[in-house]
């Protein structure tokens, strides 16, 4: 396994539970962890190599699906169909 | 998202509600439906059953309350329940990929390494489009509302009807499972990954 050397600095390469640490760096990337998760994530970051890049990946992986996913355009006509619709039920 | 408490609205409140707080949310809509079914009639009926139950069941909606995760619900709702038995082309859902994840206690992604953010950030909508469109349905349903659509867990749970902590583990297992499709992509199509030999 190849160790980011010139990267991780002070930063210990091998994080002591990955699971746990990776799922909790994913709630406070989904902003659930509000300002106390701010500090865990600065100090992890700080700390952990293995943390550091998977922050980093998903918070990639999250803009791209931001800004590559959502922008199924919408068929002109179906507003208007549905407040069609909406005239009939009424 | 009460539906105990309901509400007598007049025809005039009725049409503000519709028109105010459900109708904005018309693309959001569509593009839900449409990562739900792939096709586009079958993404359009599905949105337009939905706002049509929105409108017979608006006594059920408060006023000023999340009508965005409202609709949704009633989305995934009518996918679960009506859309899915007649649909032409039948989601495409791996059980054993979902029994497999769902009956193991931690299957965790072992390729943080193996998966540049660099990579990620230089594919093409297609492929992760690609991507996240192969992930079984209730995987691709969390990352969908999580990431495209911005809903909190509690929202997510409420329009999932699934506990909060499921939603996180769910979202957890999900995201592993859209990195090994990545990493699969990157690696075919040649980007930077570090490949074990």
């Amino acid at each position: 396994m190849e160790m980011n050397e010139e990267t991780s600095g002070s930063r210990k390469l091998r994080c002591d539970d990955t699971s746990k640490c990776f799922e909790l760096l994913e709630s406070i990337l989904d902003g659930e962890m509000g300002d106390p998760g701010k500090e865990v994530l600065k100090e992890k970051l700080a700390k952990c190599q293995p943390c550091f890049e998977h922050f980093h990946l998903e918070q990639a992986i999250r803009e791209v699906l931001k800004n590559k996913c959502t922008k199924q355009s919408v068929p002109k006509e179906l507003a208007q169909t549905i407040r069609e619709k909406i005239q009939d039920v009424k | 998202m009460s539906e105990v408490q309901r509400r007598k609205y007049s025809q005039v409140e009725k049409n503000s509600i519709f028109d105010g707080e459900f109708m904005p949310h018309i693309d959001s809509m569509y593009n839900f439906a449409y990562r739900l079914t792939f096709d586009e009639d079958d993404a359009k009926d599905l949105v337009q059953d939905t706002y049509l139950k929105a409108y017979r069941f608006i006594n059920s909606f408060e006023q000023g309350t999340n009508a965005k995760a409202w609709l949704f619900r009633i989305l995934k709702n009518s996918f679960i329940n009506e859309y899915r038995k007649k649909s032409k082309q039948p989601a495409k859902v791996d059980y054993q990929e979902v029994e497999t994840y769902y009956n193991s206690d931690d299957v965790d992604f072992q390729g943080t390494t193996d998966l540049r953010a660099e990579s990620v950030k230089d594919m093409l909508g297609d492929e992760i489009s690609n991507a996240l469109n192969s992930l079984a349905v209730d995987f691709r349903t969390v990352i969908i509302l999580c990431d495209l659509e911005g809903f909190t867990y509690e929202e997510m749970a409420k329009i999932l009807d699934i506990p909060i902590g499921t939603v996180r583990s769910r979202l957890h297992r999900a995201r592993n499972l859209l990195k090994e499709k990545l990493k699969g992509y990157a690696q075919h199509m040649g980007y930077d990954t570090d490949e074990e030999e």
